[in-house]
């Protein structure tokens, strides 16, 4: 009896389920990297919103200023947003110098070393460069010093566009007071940034 | 075409008597409005997750206007400053332990861990939910992450590790999201899920609260986080894969079918009831590890007389299957060349009328096939029930005694089958059944009308062998020869090779040890061997696409796993 009726219970035959499978998974992916990667393009807070800022700051407790994005130059992006406790970092992407993007970070402390001193972008704030090479490529950093942090911006730029990239970067990137942040704060929401 | 005539099939016709019952005043028919046997249902629970989820978003529009984000975050910080009294060095080390728990590693182990359960128990629709509402919840918090840009609770010293964005949290997200995955993948509904949930809910509980009392999250990134880690991946998996339609179970043999039991068993019962006037005393799965393409079903109706039972045959397709026959059949143009037309079907509804169409024409062609007694919808355009006659008292090919009458018999339903313009395309000792001296055929789903004269030159040669394997090539020859022209059985074996053979066939014969083609071959008279189109235009752009996709769907889940977090 059981012979009889496995035998009539053939009407079906083994199917490649795994492809189902990995096509599925396969549109998934391709429904993902259509999306857009959920890590990749976090844009970074503008210094016109200073609400978003506050993340910032919070990551670096006694920075007395936090990076922020003034205004993009044409052929500009940012990416990478990664605020956490002790650091942000993000980075600027430049369709000149495609594959080497300008990584910026703040951060409690920074070396600038042998860095050379540079006029100040803000007040209170020492501002020092050091370069790496000039050629083939112009590589090497900036700092931004100031009470309680510093931003690092590590550049790699190809010789020649080097001197206007680098002032576009410069002016892409301000500083936001904490300061003032401390104070938008109060005003807009009541509450207290720091402890 | 050299043949001899059709001997005389004085037994062919309707030679199976209906054994059930006549309608009974069940049949009706469904008014229009009235929902069919089987309804795609929302349950209670799932709409209040459903709830919860508008709740949530209902939520992230209020945080983006300024007002409500600041009276949310005052509140918020009112209940952090309340558990901030409780801090001390001690307990701030157990809650920095219990936060842990969430870390990266923790998730990434338990969405692994469930995707290769899910895929070594070939459990692919839960799979394939599992991976959509994985990447939906990632995505869908880093959009929202981003869209409001809240920041970490202020004025309140933060204890433990962050990253990102607050609202809503992340990592409380992600560990529910990956719990609830693998409870309702996982886990059978009933007691065990239920205590998983409360393990869940204790983990959550857990690091929720350490997270607060480390002032990491406000009370309302995590209550956000919740609904969404949790709600999303059950609101799916309800819909989806509904736990009364697609159990999870680790009996042996049902994972790839439909459970007849519950919500569907009672609509397969009403649906023959309704629909085909059968009075169905039970429905029962049977034969499950032999096939996928359908459940097959074993019912017992109710008979002629008052306390008489009839047994009958059914199969219950979904879209799942119908999906398996797309994918078998492609596999087939890529493993075996175009032999023939391998159309898939559209729906399901295609395929049961197709089976049901072929029944009734081969029954009507006088072939030895099972009575059909119609189909029935269960839900509409996804899931039909097909019945037909149970042979009873029949054996497999194999298993019986292979005499001159059942040589002759099963030849002349190959002889039959050519007359009538069909081939049967599945040929093989499983689908030959003997009762008595009698060959009868199941399985005719796959069946094709006015089939190349090479499919029906294969038919006969599988069956040949099929014959042999229960005699000898020599005996089934003679015998072919009374029924078929000596040119035919040389065409069968010229067009016969090693991928015409079914896999059962080929196995058998292999286990047989014996050259049975070789000997047909000798016996007959000499032909060249009919050249199969193995490689095609067609073939060779399927298989290349085919190549391509698994070779882009490689790349591309690696992208997924980094959208979704999991690397």
């Amino acid at each position: 009896m059981r012979h009889r009726l496995a035998a009539q219970s053939r009407a079906c035959r083994t199917r490649p389920r795994v492809l189902a499978a990995g096509l599925a998974a396969a549109g998934l992916a391709a429904a993902s990297t259509l999306t857009g990667c959920a890590t990749a393009s976090d844009p970074v807070p503008g210094c016109g919103a200073p609400l978003r800022l506050a993340i910032i700051a919070q990551s670096v407790p006694g920075a007395s200023y936090v990076p922020c994005i003034r205004q993009l130059p044409q052929g500009w992006t940012t990416s990478s947003f990664d605020p956490a406790r002790g650091a942000t970092s993000f980075t600027l992407n430049s369709d000149r110098a495609p594959g080497e993007p300008v990584t910026v970070r703040l951060a409690a402390g920074c070396r600038p070393g042998r860095a050379t001193p540079s006029p100040p972008r803000a007040p209170g704030v020492a501002t020092y460069t050091w370069l790496a090479s000039i050629s083939p490529r112009v590589t090497g950093r900036l700092y931004d010093v100031f009470p309680g942090g510093c931003v690092t911006y590590r550049f790699d730029f190809p010789l020649g566009p080097h001197i206007g990239l680098m002032e576009e970067f410069g002016s892409a990137i301000g500083l936001y007071s904490r300061q003032q942040l401390r104070r938008t704060l109060k005003q807009e929401l009541g509450v207290e940034l720091d402890p | 075409m050299n043949t001899v005539p059709t001997p005389g099939t004085p037994g062919a016709g309707r030679r199976v008597a209906p054994v059930i019952a006549p309608p009974s005043l069940g049949r009706r028919r469904r008014p229009s409005g009235e929902p069919p046997p089987l309804p795609r249902r929302i349950d209670y629970s799932t709409r209040w997750y459903l709830l919860l989820l508008a709740l949530a978003a209902g939520f992230w529009v209020a945080l983006s206007l300024r007002p409500a984000l600041g009276l949310i975050t005052r509140a918020d910080l009112t209940v952090l400053r309340a558990v901030a009294t409780v801090r001390s060095v001690p307990l701030t080390s157990v809650m920095l332990h219990v936060d842990a728990v969430r870390s990266g590693w923790t998730v990434r182990l338990i969405a692994w861990g469930t995707i290769a359960t899910l895929v070594a128990f070939r459990r692919f629709r839960h799979l394939a939910v599992y991976l959509a509402v994985f990447l939906a919840a990632a995505l869908l918090d880093s959009a929202v992450s981003l869209e409001i840009g809240r920041m970490r609770p202020a004025g309140i010293p933060i204890l433990g590790p962050w990253q990102g964005y607050a609202q809503p949290s992340r990592p409380v997200a992600m560990l529910a999201l990956v719990l609830a995955g693998a409870l309702y993948t996982l886990v059978p509904a009933g007691n065990w899920r239920n205590r998983g949930k409360l393990a869940a809910a204790v983990v959550l509980g857990a690091v929720c609260a350490a997270r607060l009392y480390l002032a990491v999250d406000h009370p309302t990134d995590q209550v956000t986080a919740l609904i969404l880690g949790w709600s999303l991946p059950v609101v799916a998996f309800c819909l989806a894969v509904p736990t009364d339609v697609f159990p999870v179970s680790y009996r042996r043999g049902q994972r790839a079918h439909l459970d007849v039991g519950g919500r569907r068993g009672a609509a397969i019962v009403s649906a023959l009831d309704h629909q085909l006037g059968l009075d169905v005393l039970s429905v029962q799965p049977f034969g499950l590890e032999a096939s996928a393409g359908s459940t097959p079903l074993l019912l017992r109706v109710r008979g002629r007389g008052d306390d008489h039972e009839a047994v009958l045959f059914g199969k219950l397709y979904a879209l799942s299957h119908l999906r398996s026959d797309r994918w078998y059949k492609l596999a087939r143009t890529v493993i075996y060349g175009r032999l023939e037309d391998e159309k898939p079907f559209s729906t399901v509804r295609r395929l049961v009328e197709y089976e049901d169409h072929l029944l009734r024409l081969m029954g009507d062609a006088g072939l030895p096939t099972p009575r059909p007694y119609g189909f029935a919808e269960i839900t509409p355009e996804r899931e039909y029930v097909i019945v037909m006659e149970f042979f009873a008292g029949a054996r497999e090919m194999r298993q019986a005694q292979v005499d001159d009458h059942v040589i002759d018999d099963a030849l002349r339903v190959v002889r039959r089958m050519w007359d009538a313009g069909v081939a049967h395309r599945d040929m093989k000792p499983s689908n030959v059944l003997v009762k008595g001296s009698r060959v009868l055929l199941i399985d005719v789903a796959f069946a094709a009308v006015r089939p190349t004269p090479w499919r029906q030159a294969v038919d006969l040669a599988n069956m040949m062998l099929t014959l042999a394997l229960g005699s000898t090539p020599e005996h089934v020859y003679q015998r072919a020869l009374r029924i078929f022209a000596a040119e035919d059985v040389a065409e069968a074996f010229a067009a016969s090779r090693s991928i015409t053979v079914p896999n059962q066939l080929r196995s058998l014969i292999r286990a047989d040890g014996r050259d049975l083609a070789g000997a047909f071959r000798r016996l007959a008279p000499k032909r060249r061997p009919i050249p199969v189109q193995l490689w095609d235009v067609r073939r060779a752009a399927i298989t290349a696409g085919l190549a391509a996709s698994l070779l882009i769907a490689m790349a591309l889940l690696v992208a997924y796993a980094r959208a979704a977090g999991l690397l």
